[in-house]
């Protein structure tokens, strides 16, 4: 992250951001939370902030909530790419248990 | 009563039509062939047991065949019979919880130390790099939902229970946590730590997998 070329103010405006935003894996755990609850205000606008220095913690928010899209959806493709069958035997004691 | 014969034609074929409707709805040992399959596919890969899974496809249809006359059309009998097989999930994972601990701390409890520096930020070559996924596109392959798949399947039981309640059956955080008994500080643990994992897991095999052809 900090290998890019920068100037000297540029550098000390990260650094300043470093000091007052989260560090990467507690951002994560707060996007992770932000997903059950509204997070407090400051908390969000310091993500946003971290977000202007790190492109992967903005990219991480993305992809969760991609995840979380494309599992809504899993429950009816995953009948289509499974290809478990229920046994023959299982079968026939559903059909028997309904007819009782 | 019409005298004209269109209209009986037309109303003799209605009649057909729901009588067809109702032979299907009332003729439960048709929807063990039809539907049977695929609920157990859904119920195995949430349960991962296949005698759980059989136990529950056959309560969801028993629930079936007691609440039909409730089953107004509108959906297909399929995916109201899903809905059944969702509850009877969700209250198999009821009875479960009260008699064993939801809480799995351990797994990831290293919270991916490797894709960290030690300063606390993302190791350049390990950052999530960009998906590009169109969308839309990427839904529709088989592949994927394979990999979706097995990429869940890698995911501790426990943590995957709760992962695929809150995220596929939708079931709100406070619900969870009643229903399995365990803590919500816990449960936010184990959910930031199913989707760190599954998004590694999705990354490395489908977004990022020179392999897939996107």
């Amino acid at each position: 992250m900090f290998q890019e070329h920068r100037s000297w103010l540029q550098l000390q405006i990260v650094l300043l951001i470093c000091r007052f935003t989260p560090k990467c894996p507690e951002v994560t755990r707060i996007l992770s939370l932000g997903m059950e609850k509204e997070l407090p205000l400051i908390t969000r606008i310091k993500v946003r902030i971290h977000f202007l220095m790190c492109s992967f913690c903005e990219r991480y928010m993305k992809q969760l909530k991609y995840i979380r899209q494309v599992s809504r959806e899993f429950p009816e493709k995953i009948g289509e790419v499974s290809n478990a069958a229920l046994p023959p035997d299982a079968k026939e004691r559903i059909k028997s248990a309904l007819r009782s | 009563m019409s005298s004209q014969p269109g209209a009986t034609d037309a109303r003799v074929g209605k009649a057909a039509i729901e009588r067809e409707q109702t032979v299907t709805i009332n003729d439960p040992s048709r929807w063990v062939d039809e539907h049977g399959d695929i609920l157990y596919r859904y119920a195995l890969e949430r349960v991962r047991k296949p005698d759980v899974a059989q136990d529950l496809v056959q309560e969801t249809f028993l629930a079936g065949v007691r609440t039909q006359e409730r089953f107004r059309g509108g959906s297909t009998v399929r995916s109201w019979l899903c809905g059944i097989l969702k509850h009877k999930i969700c209250d198999y994972y009821r009875k479960l919880g009260r008699e064993t601990s939801f809480t799995d701390l351990e797994f990831l409890s290293d919270e991916c130390a490797e894709k960290f520096v030690p300063e606390g930020y993302w190791v350049h070559m390990n950052g999530p790099k960009e998906w590009k996924p169109e969308a839309d596109e990427v839904m529709h392959r088989d592949e994927f939902w394979k990999t979706m798949r097995d990429c869940l399947a890698k995911l501790p039981e426990r943590v995957a229970t709760v992962f695929m309640m809150r995220e596929m059956d939708e079931v709100e955080s406070k619900e969870i946590c009643a229903n399995l008994s365990i803590s919500e500080g816990n449960l936010w643990v184990m959910l930031h730590r199913a989707r760190m994992a599954l998004r590694e897991c999705l990354a490395l095999n489908w977004f990022e997998n020179p392999e897939v052809l996107h």
